[in-house]
């Protein structure tokens, strides 16, 4: 049983006035744990969409989703949220650390939510790993682009999750720190045995993953 | 609501609910400040009432002048009866009654109507007399002719200590000066009164009715004696003398409880007006405020937090809030005391001091916790519109009021609770009732009126104005502020402008329409010899003098129908003064002009020897009497039957000679009897109290523009008092608008931005803003107006039974101050979004 996910003829349609809009089409995948998958794709064909499902953070029109064999797709909010915060990180383009949180807090909020010990002492440890230990109790305002991305990775990571979602993680980013974060992301899936599904249009960040999915017009090709 | 999770959970909520608080305070200030004045008040309100009821019960038997008092009113009382209770316990005679005080040897000697309380050695059996100079007090028990009188009376007449004055015909020479008396009652917190011995009242020729005359005995019991026990063994005693009436200290100060207990059940229902307004404002602030964590929340959700516990770290940041600000609230309220108790000792000679009470503090937070959950629940329940995908789009849509069913039953039976709390416990739960449907239909009413401005501004085709034009578009734009605006502002201008109507009108009846129709003089103890001499006295100093005079008798209803008439009406109806004591009576061949009957016919001549009785239609309806029911009364000791045959409409706001009982004058005339007398004087300069009292010394007169005066100052204290209180509701509406003003200042920045950068002058963005204010502003006063005038008129007509009047200068003067400060803040708070910066803006920072 190497299966971590299973995405069974999904579908999404959102509804924009009186028009239905097919954004993701009859979608089946299979993710075995350890597996790293880039999505590529041009703007608009569902690739978001797509890990946003796999995430829970969107509910699909039809079809099944499976996480570690459960089917995710019938569950409540609150039951995904529980699957979610234990088992799923997701990274964003975006960063989206808590404003006036510190780095440190941002990172055991995860922790402290599946009531970790210490966790801001694991916060420090993971941050440390990731080169700020000199940002601990520094607020995102007060870190660069590079340095934002690394906190929201150290977040996304601290549970040691199952499945990692990576929405455009250098999107932000210049060259020197997409490849910085490039490295630490890989390398921690690879130290840890997490799978990563990643969304990109970064070619050579793409091409790190063992397999790459193409989706046009809401179909992966 | 949201559902609670386990402890752990819950623990983890509070942590981060402490934290977030502890970093997001400022960005709610607005709702910290008005939560804060409107807990302020609520607590100084609930302070100051619980201080002066403690202060009332740990003083009543100070208050009541002992343990229990016998009071015999006109009479002096069965002594064997006293004398029976002196076995066993200490009993002191107090004699109150009112005459004449004047000055002497001066050039122009000055008089005034007063009241004097005759005490014994024994006086005071609880409590103390504080006076001056030292020795004063027990020189007029041992010295006759000598009298202590208040400080109020010293100003009045201007007498000093050692200084010769006249009662009645008698001299007596003033000793001291009476601070304060531990047995306060009502006229000792009014006016003008006098200490003296128990030897000055056969000194003085008093009579029975003028003089009002009151027999009290205070009992004290012995330290080791069981009250309770001796509480019935007088009861006993006095088990069948009818005239007799006991009181216990449970019933000193009543009607000043009663007085206190229906002001501050008015300034609460005032200050809880303020909260719900403050409500509407917490309430934008909030929504505003979640619109800004809106990411964070995303965030939050994105990690695994449920949308519950979320919700639930908002509900607690807002409980960490309300503790500390109630706390803030309650304890600054005790600031308060001291100013109060100045007013207090002045008046009352009460000291009040600020009393913990954890139930007050409850209460309070309670109220905070009942408005801040109504208003609250539609604003963290938006918080279920936040998506975790959203930060994959980085679009974050402006969250909305989020109404559903059961938010709304919730919503609905939080705020029952908070009407039922703020009913069920006042002196006067249908007024209380009334005051809140009528706060929900102004509510209801300026809510209409905004939507009602908005749907007809949009009819509207553009106009050549650009800055009628953006007004305009700024009025009815959506998540306009207008609604918020037209609501908080509207209600807090009904309040004040009902409460100012209320209270000019108020005044102008005291001070001018009363005067006016009421007589100048009132003159009590008038013997049956001395009419001709009295009205011929008045009419050689004022010729043109117009004097009524009506024959007076006091009597008792002993009987209603054979029975007690208590059995008839509680101590708490409106009428029951009636058969409370004896009561004042006369007789008149004809029906009296401003008495006209409203049922049954006039005297039945037929009856000449049986005693008919008129009797005032209110009393008659509250006592649930019928005509051809029988009133036994005691009359100098005789009981005589009587039959009710009228009931006539009085009305005794003119202060005219008006009395609930009227006699057939066949049959009553043979009753001993003395005057009673008002007069108009054409000119009142002409009128010589002094000369008056020379003639009949054992007159008394009792000044109408005096007392007029007293209750003038009064009620200006009262109405400070009031106006402060209700301008608080104005205030946090400025705030809630203020701050509605701020929560758009994003948006009103860029539109700024955008003039600037179309060239749309500074001048043109401020003008717009003043034609939107005067908009709202005109539509927001002549509602408040019309309310007010309504609200106004039925307090004054129905409440306090009192001619209203429109009274356009004084809106007008409200209006525009108001409307001055409302606009100027509106600019002031505008002010900063005028002059956007550009950079931050176009980059989207």
């Amino acid at each position: 049983m190497n299966t971590l996910l299973k995405l069974k003829k999904v579908n999404l349609k959102y509804q924009t006035g009186k028009k239905n809009i097919s954004v993701l089409k009859d979608i089946n995948l299979i993710t075995k744990k350890k597996e790293s998958i880039s999505i590529v794709g041009e703007s608009g064909s569902g690739k978001t969409s797509l890990i946003m499902l796999i995430g829970g953070l969107e509910r699909a029109t039809s079809g099944k989703i499976f996480f570690q064999n459960q089917e995710i797709t019938k569950l409540s909010e609150d039951s995904i949220s529980e699957i979610r915060k234990k088992n799923i990180g997701i990274i964003f383009q975006s960063f989206y650390l808590i404003p006036n949180y510190t780095a440190v807090e941002n990172v055991a909020l995860t922790l402290e939510l599946n009531k970790f010990k210490n966790p801001e002492k694991e916060a420090k440890m993971l941050l440390e790993r990731f080169g700020l230990k000199h940002r601990f109790n520094n607020l995102p305002g007060q870190l660069s682009g590079g340095e934002q991305q690394r906190v929201a990775i150290a977040r996304a990571i601290a549970m040691k999750p199952e499945l990692i979602l990576a929405d455009e993680p250098t999107g932000n980013l210049d060259t020197e720190n997409s490849i910085m974060i490039s490295e630490i992301l890989f390398k921690y899936i690879k130290e840890e045995g997490s799978s990563l599904i990643m969304v990109t249009h970064d070619q050579k960040l793409a091409n790190k993953a063992k397999r790459k999915i193409k989706i046009k017009d809401g179909k992966i090709k | 609501m949201v559902k609670l999770n386990n402890s752990s959970d819950l623990k983890l909520v509070f942590k981060y609910a402490l934290k977030d608080f502890s970093r997001n305070y400022k960005k709610i200030l607005s709702i910290i400040v008005t939560l804060y004045i409107s807990l302020f008040i609520l607590s100084a309100i609930f302070t100051i009432e619980d201080s002066l009821k403690k202060e009332l019960n740990d003083n009543a038997k100070s208050l009541l002048g002992g343990d229990l008092e016998i009071d015999y009113n006109r009479n002096q009382g069965n002594l064997d009866l006293i004398n029976q209770v002196k076995e066993f316990a200490t009993v002191s005679q107090m004699i109150e009654f009112s005459t004449m005080i004047s000055t002497t040897n001066r050039e122009k000697n000055k008089s005034l109507f007063t009241r004097i309380k005759t005490v014994d050695e024994k006086y005071p059996l609880y409590g103390k007399v504080v006076y001056e100079p030292k020795g004063a007090y027990e020189r007029i028990q041992k010295e006759p002719n000598t009298i202590l009188i208040n400080e109020s009376l010293t100003k009045t007449l201007n007498i000093n200590i050692n200084e010769v004055i006249k009662v009645q015909d008698q001299l007596f020479t003033v000793v001291g000066i009476i601070k304060t008396v531990p047995d306060v009652s009502g006229f000792v917190a009014f006016g003008d009164w006098a200490l003296a011995g128990k030897q000055t009242l056969e000194i003085l020729k008093l009579n029975g009715i003028g003089s009002f005359l009151n027999y009290e005995y205070k009992v004290k019991f012995n330290h080791n004696d069981n009250a309770e026990i001796l509480e019935k063994k007088i009861k006993n005693i006095f088990k069948n003398d009818q005239k007799v009436k006991l009181r216990y200290p449970e019933n000193s100060a009543s009607g000043l409880k009663r007085i206190i207990s229906n002001f501050s059940q008015f300034l609460s229902l005032v200050s809880i007006s303020a909260m719900l307004i403050a409500g509407i404002g917490i309430a934008n602030t909030l929504l505003s405020f979640i619109n800004h964590n809106n990411m964070s929340i995303a965030v939050r959700k994105a990690v695994g937090f449920y949308s519950g516990n979320i919700k639930l770290l908002y509900y607690m940041q807002l409980f960490i809030l309300l503790f500390i600000i109630t706390i803030f609230a309650y304890c600054s309220s005790f600031l308060i005391v001291p100013i109060a108790d100045k007013y207090l000792s002045d008046g009352l000679g009460l000291n009040i001091n600020p009393i913990f009470s954890f139930l007050n503090f409850l209460k309070i937070f309670l109220v905070g916790f009942l408005v801040l959950l109504i208003f609250s629940i539609p604003t963290i329940n938006a918080i279920d519109q936040v998506k975790a995908s959203n930060l994959f789009r980085n679009v974050f849509q402006n969250l909305q009021f989020y109404y559903s069913k059961k938010s709304i039953t919730i919503s609905i039976f939080l705020l029952s609770i908070l009407i039922l709390l703020f009913t069920l416990g006042s002196e006067n739960p249908v007024y209380s009732l009334g005051y809140f449907g009528a706060f929900f239909v102004c509510l209801i009413v300026f809510f209409l009126l905004s939507k009602l401005i908005i749907f007809s501004l949009k009819k509207i085709k553009s106009f050549s104005n650009i800055s009628l034009n953006v007004s305009i578009k700024n009025i009815t734009q959506t998540k306009s502020i207008t609604p918020i605006t037209i609501m908080s502002l509207g209600l807090g201008v009904t309040l004040l402008l009902t409460l100012a109507l209320v209270g000019t009108n108020f005044k102008r009846e005291i001070a001018k329409s009363i005067p006016d129709i009421a007589p100048d003089y009132f003159f009590v103890g008038i013997q049956k010899g001395e009419r001709e001499k009295f009205e011929q006295s008045i009419l050689s100093m004022d010729p043109n003098a117009s004097i009524e005079i009506v024959p007076m008798v006091s009597s008792g209803i002993v009987k209603i129908n054979g029975i007690n008439p208590n059995t008839y009406i509680t101590p708490d109806n409106d009428s029951y003064w009636v058969i409370g004591s004896e009561r004042r009576s006369s007789w008149a061949k004809k029906v009296p002009e401003d008495n006209p009957i409203i049922k049954g016919k006039w005297w039945d001549l037929s009856k000449n020897n049986q005693l008919q009785i008129s009797l005032d239609a209110k009393v008659a309806k509250d006592l649930n009497i019928n005509i051809g029911d029988i009133f036994t009364l005691n009359i100098y000791g005789r009981e005589i039957e009587g039959e009710i045959i009228n009931f006539r409409e009085v009305d005794y706001r003119d202060l005219s000679i008006n009395f609930a009982m009227l006699f057939n004058p066949q049959f009553a005339i043979n009753i001993p009897h003395e005057y009673l007398a008002t007069t108009k004087f054409d000119n009142l300069d002409k009128f010589n109290e002094i000369q008056m009292l020379k003639i009949l010394p054992s007159l008394s007169m009792i000044k109408i523009a005096d007392y007029l005066n007293k209750v003038t100052s009064v009620l200006n204290k009262v109405f400070i008092a009031v106006t402060l209180i209700s301008t608080v509701t104005i205030v946090i509406g400025l705030i809630v608008i203020s701050s509605a003003i701020m929560v758009q200042g994003k948006v009103k920045e860029f539109q700024n931005l955008v003039f600037k950068i179309l060239g749309f002058s500074k001048k043109k963005v401020v003008f717009s803003s003043l034609i939107e204010f005067i908009i709202i502003f005109i539509s927001v006063i002549l509602i408040a107006i019309f309310f007010a005038v309504i609200g106004s008129k039925f307090i004054m007509e129905n409440i306090f039974e009192l001619v209203w009047k429109f009274d356009v200068i004084v809106l007008i003067y409200l209006g525009l101050s108001i409307g001055l400060v409302t606009l100027l803040l509106i600019l002031l708070t505008n002010l900063k979004y005028l002059n956007p910066k550009i950079y931050p803006l176009i980059r989207n920072q």
